[in-house]
């Protein structure tokens, strides 16, 4: 038995900078609050997709700047107008940019329809996180992002982490008609 | 059918330095939890007058929207009914204003799915309106109990007779 056993050590958020995407103030302040006592270094807002986008290319742009950092994770709110959630997860995914379109996206979404759980899958989003949130909540979706990085998928009408989370090997028959090609490709994205 | 699968690197362990790349899962500090909830209480404190200020917005663009002719301005205006009624939903459900927040979620998604210059939607947006308003000035938060049906029922009524 080890005579000093190592204590797991809590996350340390500091050189992380997440972007939030949220229209209502109050809720953004939040958010916004809330990553900072989570102890997280640098915390970009916008209202809107359209802001969002515009901020995600500039810093694309100017990523050899020292003084602005490539945003590590995406919260953004589903429903805003000028530019909603759907939006701005179809331009991530779809971008050219390894560094825009890897990036990890926890939705947050007033909805809890089946259908806007399915629609934020489909489009590639990391997590779902049903409103009304709380620290622990909020706490688990950036853990669950940090700890399961699922690999990313490209197929002819999808871009994004791979829709099944547990990779659990099919016994049955094979059924798919057309055949397919899986490339595996291992991919340093800075 | 080509599919790819990209296999990537750890990036957010990796930034968060080596002591953590052994680590299965992982936490945030208990405490940095507990005030985050903290925040949330905070932002609770002043819920109620947040919800008057986004009701009494509701009311002043409705009273314009009423007499409006089908036109793009009324379809804006409903357009910030939807936006003020969807806050009122976030912050109420937040909040635990469970009854205010489930009667602000049915007159956003009316309006979401509705034909904005439909005669229809003076009758329902009007019984939403009232709802919010009653229950705004009574304090009323658990959506269970004989107030919090009847309401409900009024508003029913009106969906099912003009939708």
């Amino acid at each position: 038995m080890p005579i000093f056993e190592k204590k797991p050590l809590p996350y340390d958020l500091s050189n992380f900078t997440i972007l939030v995407v949220e229209d209502s103030e109050h809720m953004q302040t939040l958010i916004t609050s809330m990553l900072k006592v989570f102890g997280v270094g640098e915390i970009l807002a916008c209202t809107n997709a359209k802001e969002a986008i515009d901020l995600l290319t500039i810093l694309q742009a100017s990523k050899k700047s020292k003084y602005l950092k490539n945003v590590d994770i995406v919260l953004t709110d589903w429903l805003m107008p000028k530019g909603n959630g759907e939006e701005l997860l179809s331009w991530i995914r779809g971008n050219e940019k390894d560094t825009i379109r890897f990036l990890p996206v926890i939705v947050i979404s007033g909805y809890t329809t089946e259908y806007i759980a399915i629609k934020t899958r489909d489009l590639g989003a990391n997590e779902t996180l049903v409103k009304p949130i709380s620290g622990t909540s909020l706490a688990g979706r950036i853990c669950s992002v940090i700890d399961n990085p699922r690999p990313y998928v490209k197929a002819p009408h999808y871009f994004g982490p791979d829709r099944r989370r547990q990779d659990i090997p099919f016994a049955g028959m094979e059924r798919r008609i057309a055949e397919t090609e899986i490339v595996q490709i291992k991919k340093s994205v800075e | 059918m080509k599919i790819e699968i990209y296999k990537l690197a750890n990036r957010l362990k990796l930034r968060m330095g080596a002591r953590f790349q052994k680590q299965e899962e992982g936490f945030l500090a208990e405490d940095s939890i507990e005030e985050a909830n903290k925040l949330i209480a905070q932002l609770c404190s002043i819920c109620p007058e947040v919800t008057g200020q986004h009701l009494e917005g509701i009311i002043a663009l409705w009273a314009k929207m009423k007499d409006m002719p089908a036109s793009p301005e009324r379809s804006d205006t409903a357009q910030k009914i939807f936006t003020l009624a969807h806050e009122i939903k976030d912050m109420g459900g937040l909040c635990g204003y469970e009854l205010i927040a489930y009667f602000a979620e049915s007159l956003r998604d009316y309006i979401g799915r509705t034909d904005l210059n439909m005669k229809a939607q003076v009758v329902i947006i009007q019984a939403h309106v009232d709802a919010m308003q009653i229950v705004h000035k009574q304090g009323v938060k658990k959506n269970a109990g004989p107030e919090a049906e009847e309401l409900k029922k009024m508003v029913k009524m009106a969906i099912d007779k003009y939708h």
